[in-house]
């Protein structure tokens, strides 16, 4: 079975030269691999990691010093991109948080009303 | 400098916060002569009849904290135009309303759109921090000129200049020469 690979801008050709319970080799370009048990439960174990990583969880911070004025989101929700989470008033500056992406909102740490300093986390979305 | 004047809007800084998601060029002013539904501070109704200046201000991308010493800077170079002009002594009651005689004569909010993205690049970090960035920013300045009476509920509280002086002011005049000032304050803060 040939396989075609690309890793940044270049393109490998990847061949399964035999697999079976004990060994798999392999041939990229040229070269001949061959792996045993121990790299095959090793090359199992990080794909079954990566994909319960979870990339794009972000934690929202407050930009700046301020009193949470109005939250627009509940716990759970799918929010969409451009819609507006919360706002944060400084001074007499009024701050709104708009999401940039479709996501959802894991958690929500602060309340109406609240104040928090720069930094604070705000929220979790996914 | 490019200026919008229109007959009435609801509000000055509606307008301009939805034009600055069209990417309008910075520093353009929506101007408007009197406000159906003009707020301040978390939507507080802001008396806004034919006679008072009511104009928002489209900023360019800036800084958070730049933007918040502006809109403090702002009551400041309101306070000194209405100084110079007309020699009266105004009050900045902090953050940024201006007072005189005791009765407020300008409110000013900046309002901010900041963006919270959940990002799409895969990176080695769980968690990432919302940037500090601003997507859009407008200060909009409610100063009450021409205004020659007040609802009997903002008499006590709110003034006019037209009050004050007996007699009108020149509304483009002040608008231009708070613009002016604000643009020169932007440019020193964020150096």
């Amino acid at each position: 079975m040939k396989l075609k690979l690309k890793i940044k801008d270049k393109e490998y050709e990847v061949e399964i030269l035999e697999e079976d319970a004990d060994q798999t080799k392999i041939k990229v370009g040229e070269k001949e691999f061959s792996f045993g048990r121990e790299e095959k439960e090793k090359i199992a174990v990080a794909q079954t990691i990566l994909p319960k990583r979870n990339f794009s969880k972000k934690e929202i911070r407050a930009p700046v010093a301020g009193t949470v004025s109005k939250i627009f989101v509940k716990e759970g929700e799918f929010i969409k991109k451009n819609q507006k989470i919360l706002i944060l008033s400084a001074m007499k500056m009024e701050n709104e948080i708009i999401s940039e992406n479709d996501s959802r909102v894991k958690e929500i740490e602060v309340k109406e009303n609240q104040q928090v300093y720069a930094d604070d986390i705000l929220l979790i979305l996914e | 400098m490019k200026i919008l004047n229109l007959k009435e809007l609801p509000s000055t800084n509606e307008k301009a916060k939805a034009l600055s998601r069209k990417k309008i060029a910075p520093w353009t002013v929506i101007s408007a002569e009197k406000q159906t539904a003009g707020y301040g501070k978390e939507k507080v109704f802001w008396f806004s009849p034919q006679g008072g200046l009511y104009f928002s201000i489209v900023l360019p991308k800036s800084k958070i904290e730049d933007l918040q010493t502006l809109t403090i800077l702002a009551a400041f170079i309101v306070a000194k135009t209405i100084k110079e002009n007309f020699n009266l002594e105004p009050f900045i009651k902090l953050p940024n309303d201006v007072w005189i005689n005791g009765k407020k004569v300008c409110g000013i909010l900046t309002e901010s759109v900041i963006g919270a993205s959940t990002g799409s690049a895969p990176t080695l970090s769980r968690v990432e921090r919302v940037g500090k960035e601003v997507k859009s920013s407008v200060i909009g300045i409610g100063l009450n000129t021409n205004i020659d009476k007040f609802p009997k509920e903002l008499e006590k509280t709110a003034t006019s200049l037209k009050i004050e002086l007996g007699k009108e002011v020149d509304n483009e005049k002040i608008l231009k020469e708070i613009i002016q000032g604000l643009k020169k304050q932007l440019a020193t803060i964020s150096d």
